[in-house]
């Protein structure tokens, strides 16, 4: 049985000046809370933030930007290493964050198809199998032989997004929900997004869309500068909203 | 201390059962790198050729100070270009992966291997040209070249630590990827590559006191001396695992961090 378990998870990390010839590099980071001074100041990411989901929830994200919900999902998928709290995930953990990280201008989209399986760290049987679906689903026909540079934008979109939703997610990280091509394609991709969900045990799902959080989520947790300023029924939450405005 | 190893291992444990990934992504890089070309990576094979021809051709000198020539540039040649590549490369590696640190799980060991696979593919075909001009020098084929061969299977495992050491100089140090390039340039010159030893003078001090020139002899003298330069072999061994023991504390501590530097 999937589930996610976290409890009073903090993320700090230094910002650090690097060791470099070039003026001091002030940029700072988008988001979260800056403490500490010259030297030693630290971004305060996210800061004692607690919930629990079983099978079958859908947690939306919502919050300002910069207010922590990207870095919360990074911490769910493993790319940050919490300083404190704890995360215990029950279940394979999947994301949709840049579905077109790493696609290779030179090869070809049977290719790239390979590629993005090894990456995502699909066995070659997996890859095999999941292979006349990608193409079919991409309706890509014969230019899956060609390069992925000789594609037109929406092409290589349909090939990254028919990539990145050809699983079978126990638990889904999404950063926005995401869509590709013309308006045809656009409908099976909805379509096919809502299968993937359909069979998610859990999704977490960050967006600025409320609409679509109140139709696809039934919890929230609502981030502000790192803390969680609510967490519980997507319908209260956006009753709520509502009523107040 | 038992904690840092145990996560790098834990790191390099993970990164060798996603060796496919490393292994395709190599080839990719070497093949995407000659794909417009006519002859492919078989200017790798060239260029080394016409590196190796010039300074066989330039730089021999007809007397009996040094003999074996054109076996002494081709094995120096071979093993300083693996080298000059391997850690000119390294510095800027998780600058040029940050897309994938920041948005994959992989572990960074994936990254290193990637990159120690793609200069052992590249040296694999300048190790074709460097053996045929041995196969046409006047150095004979013995069994000490085994010793040789050994040696480089020593340089490529120590390649690994290097590119990890490198790897988190570059991501934490930005400007070390121009020490280290202006470096490896000057230490072409200031390494036995295509010169040799003799007199006094500061020409031996660099000859000594370079730890690049003995990297290059374990591989050179068994093949144009037929003999094993076991001090050498001594000092690589003991580099390789110092090199080792950083990398291994570098990615233990540092491998979820430094995703916050890049």
């Amino acid at each position: 049985m999937v589930s996610i378990r976290v409890e009073n998870l903090s993320l700090i990390y230094r910002l650090r000046q690097k060791l470099t010839f070039r003026p001091r590099d002030n940029r700072i980071p988008a988001g979260g809370r800056i403490g500490g001074k010259g030297r030693t100041r630290f971004v305060t990411a996210l800061d004692g933030v607690s919930f629990a989901l079983e099978a079958g929830d859908r947690l939306g994200l919502v919050g300002s930007n910069g207010a922590g919900k990207t870095t919360l999902l990074k911490v769910l998928y493993g790319i940050y290493e919490p300083t404190s709290g704890t995360v215990d995930i029950d279940g394979r953990v999947d994301a949709l964050f840049n579905i077109n990280l790493g696609f290779r201008r030179e090869a070809t989209g049977r290719r790239n198809i390979e590629l993005r399986g090894l990456i995502n760290g699909w066995s070659p049987e997996q890859i095999e199998g999941r292979m006349a679906d990608i193409i079919e689903f991409s309706e890509l026909g014969d230019f899956i032989d060609l390069p992925f540079k000789s594609y037109s934008q929406g092409m290589a979109a349909r090939l990254a997004f028919s990539i990145a939703t050809a699983m079978e997610p126990e638990i889904l990280l999404m950063d926005e929900w995401i869509g590709a091509g013309d308006p045809a394609f656009q409908e099976k991709a909805r379509a096919r997004m809502g299968e993937l969900a359909e069979k998610a045990g859990i999704i977490v799902l960050a967006s600025h869309n409320h609409g679509l959080l109140s139709k696809t989520c039934n919890k929230v947790l609502e981030l502000g500068n790192g803390r969680s300023n609510y967490f519980g029924s997507s319908d209260d939450f956006f009753e709520g909203r509502n009523g107040a405005t | 201390m038992a904690k840092v190893i145990a996560s790098a291992l834990a790191d390099i444990g993970a990164g060798l059962k996603m060796r496919r990934v490393w292994m395709a992504l190599a080839q990719e890089d070497i093949g995407d790198q000659h794909r417009r070309t006519a002859l492919g990576p078989v200017w790798l094979l060239l260029n080394y050729l016409a590196f190796a021809g010039t300074f066989i051709f330039v730089f021999q000198r007809g007397d009996s100070s040094a003999p074996h020539y054109a076996a002494y540039v081709a094995t120096g040649l071979l093993v300083w270009f693996y080298i000059m590549e391997t850690l000119t490369q390294s510095v800027t590696l998780f600058v040029r992966e940050e897309n994938f640190i920041k948005g994959t799980t992989l572990p960074l060991s994936v990254y290193i291997m990637r990159m120690a696979t793609q200069s052992v593919m590249r040296a694999g075909y300048a190790l074709i040209g460097c053996l045929a001009i041995l196969a046409m020098s006047d150095v004979a084929f013995t069994p000490m070249w085994a010793w040789s061969a050994l040696a480089v299977l020593l340089i490529i495992f120590t390649a690994p630590a290097a590119i990890t050491t490198f790897a988190f100089l570059g991501g934490y140090f930005p400007d070390s990827q121009f020490l280290v390039s202006n470096l490896m340039r000057i230490g072409m010159f200031l390494t036995p590559v295509f010169w040799t030893p003799g007199g006094h003078g500061i020409r031996n001090a660099f000859y000594y006191f370079n730890p690049f020139t003995y990297f290059l002899e374990i591989v050179r003298i068994p093949i144009i001396a037929a003999n094993v330069p076991v001090r050498s072999f001594i000092f690589c061994a003991i580099i390789s695992a110092l090199l080792w023991g950083v990398a291994l504390i570098l990615l233990g501590r540092l491998r979820k961090q430094v995703v916050f530097v890049l």
